[in-house]
């Protein structure tokens, strides 16, 4: 309300001032060729000036004073000729016609922009009062977290502390700085360097990098029982390709595992995918299990992904070697553009129509699909 | 001299000083202008060796290689070909693999580029515009801004 | 609530911007005065709403408001003060807000010290102003609006781009706007001049303090700029012929004609014609560069966010401006009346020399501009035009004009007198040489042109000096009648002088840095040494340091020259923590005019890191003269000539003759 009334008064100061003007009764002037016979009478004296002191030979001046001269005329002459034009002009109907244009112009164009353009219903947020006061907002817990730790960049449980906030929060350059300044600070912890190890896979879309395998390997020197750490080493040797080693990796990770421990079921799914005899029991193809889901939704949103990326691969892997699937199909084709990876939907489709060509049912099943998520079929012949 | 013959003196100044202006315009723009091109475009375009181009592309994940002192060799690519670029001195701090960047230099005989300016620029989410225009036509990349739009 | 004040006080500029477009024009046409009458008060309210506005975004900018999506994106609450009010500008909404807020800024002024204007000229000039207010106001609020909220409002900011936190950026963009902007009101001028098909002497002389005051402000805006981007930027370049670059240096060279233009019609009510056509061309010059750094047509180091929509807009606001001026102008230019014929050998002749050369170096730099644009649209090849294009070019044909301007204020208006002006300036040509060949010598090396090249810039330099020595008759009359004489020299002499001094001792800058500069890159170890400029640099190592927003790694270097320590300097490399962006700080030690500049590169495998030496000579001369050019142009402005019509004017003679001690 305070806002509608301030800015209403601001309108109607800034009528008032342009109104003034035409409210007065003024005399129309004789404007123009005066003001610049000033100028020319200033001219004039700066030649005398110049000639007193020599700057300028008294030929030049006589010149210089006939030319000036010239000009005052012609204004003068001009000045004859606009004087009978100038004196129509009076405060008249037009008034009224630019006074109704100021009373109108200003609030209709005021306020209809503004109106369309402005928030009137925000109010100021200065940085300061949202910090002494930040409630449950996340985002301003780490500002606050921030500002301390830029004042006391030594403070290694503060980064400790933000390290993980980062990484669920997907900032995840911050939350590597923040790992490694915690393990430079506090020095390394199994918790610290599995952390750092997963912050570098989360930036590499799930690969698990060389310098992401040393810390995740110092992490399990450090403690045996860090699963985290484990599943990741594991990971790294079943996507280096040395299948053997992961598989008893992760077998060994199933055996050490607590009954019931929430990642059991991808821990089996990768020795399922490495080779190794399936722990549960066999299910439809590519369609994961209740308990599957379960596990997923107990994973951070980071696990879930990869997760889920892990199974649309095995599901790939074994739509390679028995393709005749279209369930399979479907379903690969579906997951790629979920996971906004058009290429290797298109991939997928194509490929899948090679084992059930356009023309027959389920090959226009596909194409039905391909069309309903919006892929490209260029290229494939109907 | 008469009026008349002054003020055709005058032009006729003007004019030739016009006229020596554009020659020089055009002189100097035969030795100085660079054309630009992404690695495929060289490939298949004849650019005798010795004359300045500009090549453009992104940095090729894993090909920097400092040397000795300032010298770095690194190659340039766009998806499809790739060059391989020598330069020496001290590169743009925003010079990073998989960044865009622009190089001007010339060719060697061995289809080598040699490089005597490297330019990365002052913002990490700006691509120099013909790399982007280059790199969209091809593909490779996509305006982060058209992406999430 | 403050924040939304300042967005109404734009949206009610518009209004106002808009009523103050047609009524005072129309009030012109009628010779109504009351209606003449609402331009100034307008003119000084619509400065007034835009100032608030400003103010208000200022105000979200030092309290860190998020909530604010213009200061979200371009600020960060561990900023240091000065760089949050600063970094308003430091982004395209904010900088587009500020040069809105120099055009009624200027417009005001006009209003102000324009009482000795017809009141119809003053009327309509301030109309056209108001005409690109009003465009550059719809550009602002429809497609670069600073205003725009986010809800919720995000906790931190996303940081000022690290090369824009710097005290040059406090300084260069509100000084290359004054003189960007300024030359709006020379715009108006001309174009209230045709619409009123009048235009005398007298216009020019009302004209040339709004050209001086924008030529002055633009020559410090891009001194400023080169210098900023000499010591941010790390190479030691201190002018690299970007597009954005030529866009500012335009206007200069376009401005620079008209200021002598305008003289020369002032005086003898020549060039008419041709002074409205620069007018009009100086401040389309200067739209063009608007549109070629907020459009992102060119590759520049000048990378703001680029928005097609609002490339097309400025375009549109340019093709409307410029294509209507040049309508109008082709319409009724015919019709004024030219006069004043001079001889060629004459001040005007000079002045002529001189505006043909400005234009066709500024057509020169306008080419090499486009031309790859234009190149690419027709045909979709892709070119680059370098430095080396406009050295060559730019560079010999300012070789005639430099050579030129001595010899400009020896000459007597009408009919001057060459071999008078020769024989007076034989003795300066001949030092200059001498010297030039001295500073030559005391340097080495380098190519004999470089020798001619310093005797250019000594010859502007003593040039200048011999003006104002011969004007007050020094060496002809006694001594104390010339010192006499000399005081009494109006102060636009001394201006002129002055400006012509600078751009000597720029020239002798450029002239010297390009020839004797070295440029040194080593790999370097702690405790190793290297000798450059006749100084011997050790490096003492790498030191981590932390500052507000960024952490460095800082070298320490000790300077010595014959074995004794002289100096020491830091040199650094910082990574700005919240955009994870690396910049290089380059450590710079001053001796006399000349500077040594350090900049750091990268680290090696074995512990050392390459290290780019520059001894740059002379190198402040080059932004030195151009102080100096400014002090000029403000000296030339306070020449009480230009305040015709002022109350004062007849009081001030009589008190400086009162006051001889003064």
């Amino acid at each position: 309300m305070v806002l509608w009334i301030v800015l209403a008064v601001l309108t109607a100061v800034v009528a008032a001032v342009l109104i003034a003007p035409l409210m007065k009764a003024r005399q129309p002037v004789l404007a123009g060729p005066e003001d610049g016979a000033a100028v020319y009478r200033d001219q004039l004296r700066e030649i005398d000036r110049d000639l007193s002191e020599g700057l300028i030979g008294a030929q030049e001046a006589d010149y210089a004073r006939a030319e000036i001269g010239r000009r005052l005329l012609a204004i003068a002459g001009k000045s004859d000729a606009t004087d009978a034009s100038v004196v129509k002009a009076g405060p008249g109907g037009r008034h009224r016609l630019a006074l109704s244009a100021i009373l109108l112009c200003l609030p209709a164009v005021g306020l209809c922009l503004y109106l369309m353009l402005g928030s009137p219903g925000l109010p100021d947020q200065p940085l300061e009062a949202r910090l002494a006061n930040p409630g449950n907002n996340i985002a301003l817990l780490i500002a606050k977290a921030e500002r301390h730790l830029a004042q006391n960049p030594n403070d290694g449980a503060g980064w400790d502390l933000l390290a993980p906030i980062y990484f669920r929060s997907q900032r995840l350059a911050d939350a590597e700085n923040a790992y490694r300044r915690a393990i430079a600070l506090l020095g390394e912890s199994p918790e610290r360097l599995a952390g750092l190890g997963e912050t570098l896979v989360a930036g590499r879309d799930g690969v698990v990098t060389a310098d992401a395998l040393a810390a995740f390997e110092r992490a399990v020197a450090l403690n045996r029982n860090n699963m985290r750490a484990r599943f990741y080493v594991a990971l790294g040797l079943e996507q280096a390709g040395r299948t053997p080693e992961a598989l008893k990796a992760f077998q060994a990770i199933a055996a050490d595992s607590p009954p019931g421990a929430a990642w059991t079921q991808l821990v089996a799914e990768h020795i399922a995918k490495n080779g190794g005899a399936p722990a549960a029991a066999t299910k439809a193809p590519g369609n994961p299990g209740a308990d599957d889901i379960a596990a997923a939704q107990q994973l951070s949103a980071t696990d879930r992904q990869q997760m889920i990326a892990g199974m649309v691969e095995s599901l790939a892997a074994r739509l390679k070697d028995d393709p005749n699937n279209i369930e399979g199909w479907l379903r690969l084709v579906r997951s790629y553009k979920v996971l906004g990876r058009d290429e290797s939907a298109g991939e997928a489709l194509k490929t899948g129509l090679k084992t059930f060509p356009p023309t027959g049912e389920e090959g226009r099943r596909l194409l039905a699909l391909a069309r309903e998520m919006g892929l490209s079929l260029e290229g494939i012949s109907q | 001299m008469t009026r008349k013959q002054k003020r055709l003196a005058v032009i006729a100044g003007g004019v030739s000083f016009i006229l020596a202006a554009v020659l020089i315009v055009m002189f100097a723009f035969s030795q100085s202008i660079a054309y630009f091109y992404m690695p495929s475009d060289l490939a298949k375009a004849e650019v005798s060796p010795g004359t300045r181009i500009r090549l453009g592309g992104l940095v090729e994940e894993g090909s920097v290689v400092r040397g000795e002192g300032s010298k770095v060799s690194f190659r340039v690519t766009d998806g499809g070909e790739s060059v391989p670029v020598s330069y020496t001195g001290i590169l743009p701090d925003l010079f990073r693999e998989g960044q865009g960047v622009v190089t001007e230099g010339t060719l060697t005989p061995a289809r080598a580029f040699v490089a005597d300016s490297v330019l990365a620029k002052h913002d990490e989410n700006y691509m120099p515009k013909e790399v982007a225009d280059g790199l969209k036509q091809k593909g490779v990349w996509k305006d982060p801004k058209e992406a999430t739009r | 609530m403050i924040i939304e004040i300042g967005h109404y006080a734009l949206v009610l500029s518009l209004a106002t911007s808009l009523l103050l477009s047609v009524l005072p024009l129309i009030g012109a046409r009628r010779q109504d005065a009351a209606l003449m009458a609402l331009a100034p008060i307008g003119s000084v309210t619509l400065f007034g709403l835009v100032a608030l506005s400003f103010a208000a975004l200022t105000w979200a900018y030092a309290v860190s408001d998020f909530s604010v999506a213009n200061v979200w994106e371009n600020s960060h609450s561990l900023m240091p003060l000065v760089y949050k009010l600063s970094g308003v500008w430091g982004n395209h909404e904010g900088s587009m807000l500020l040069w809105l807020l120099i055009l009624v800024l200027f417009s005001a002024m006009v209003a102000v010290f324009g009482r000795n204007l017809p009141d119809s000229l003053r009327a309509t000039v301030l109309s056209v102003q108001a005409w690109i207010g009003t465009a550059f106001l719809l550009f602002i609020l429809l497609t670069s609006n600073p205003f725009v909220r986010l809800n919720p409002a995000p906790a931190e900011g996303q940081d000022l781009n690290p090369v824009l936190q710097d005290p040059g950026l406090a300084v260069h963009p509100p000084l290359l706007y004054l003189g960007y902007v300024g030359f709006s009101v020379c715009f108006s001028f001309a174009i209230a001049a045709l619409i009123e098909g009048r235009i005398d002497a007298a216009w020019a002389r009302w004209v040339r303090p709004w050209t001086l005051a924008a030529w002055t402000f633009l020559t410090a805006g891009i001194a400023m700029g080169s210098y900023w981007a000499y010591y941010e930027l790390g190479w030691g370049g201190w002018w690299f012929w970007d597009p954005v670059e030529n866009a500012s240096f335009m206007p200069w060279l376009a401005g620079t004609a008209l200021l002598h233009s305008a003289l020369v019609m002032e005086k003898r009510e020549a060039l008419k014609v041709w002074t409205v056509l620069l007018a009009i061309l100086t401040f389309s010059l200067s739209l063009l560069g608007t549109f070629l750094v907020r459009s992102g047509v060119l590759t520049s180091v000048h990378a703001f966010a680029t928005d097609p929509t609002r490339g097309t807009f400025i375009l549109a606001i340019l093709s409307f401006f410029v294509g209507g001026a040049f309508a109008l102008y082709a319409w009724r230019a015919p019709e004024l009346k030219s006069g004043g014929l001079f001889a060629p050998i004459s001040r005007e002749g000079a002045l002529v020399l001189n505006n043909l050369i400005l234009t066709v170096s500024t057509a020169t730099v306008l080419i090499g501009t486009l031309y790859p644009l234009v190149l690419e649209t027709l045909t979709g090849e892709k070119i680059s035009v370098g430095a080396p294009f406009f050295n060559l070019s730019f560079g010999l044909l300012m070789i005639p004009l430099l050579i030129a301007v001595p010899f400009g204020p020896l000459l007597a208006w009408k009919r001057g007198d060459l071999l008078g002006a020769l024989q007076r300036l034989y003795l300066v040509a001949g030092l200059s040489l001498v010297a030039g060949f001295v500073l030559f010598y005391l340097e080495h090396g380098g190519p004999v042109m470089a020798g001619l090249g310093l005797a250019l810039g000594f010859f502007l330099m003593l040039g200048a000096l011999a003006d104002l020595w011969f004007r007050s008759g020094f060496g002809k009359l006694a001594f104390s009648v010339a010192f006499a004489r000399f005081k009494g020299l109006p102060r636009s002499a001394f201006g002129t002088a002055l400006a012509h001094f600078g751009l000597g001792v720029t020239v002798l800058g450029i002239v010297a840095v390009t020839t004797f500069e070295t440029e040194t890159v080593v790999e370097m170890k702690q405790g190793q040494t290297v000798t450059v400029g006749g100084y011997s640099l050790v490096f003492d190592g790498l030191r981590e340091a932390v500052g507000p927003n960024f952490t460095e790694e800082r070298g320490h270097f000790t300077v010595s020259r014959a074995g004794v320590a002289v100096a020491d300097v830091w040199s650094s490399k910082r990574i700005y923590t919240a955009r994870r962006m690396p910049t290089t700080e380059a450590g710079i030690l001053t001796f006399g005019f000349s500077q040594l500049y350090v900049s750091l590169g990268d680290p090696m495998a074995d512990g050392g890191i390459v290290v780019r030496i520059w001894w740059k000579p002379w190198i402040l001369c080059i932004w030195g003269g151009a102080l100096v050019m400014m002090v000029g142009g403000f000296v030339s402005l306070s020449d009480r000539r230009l305040r015709v019509g002022a109350p004062s004017r007849r009081a001030k003679p009589v008190k400086a003759l009162m006051e001889p001690a003064e």
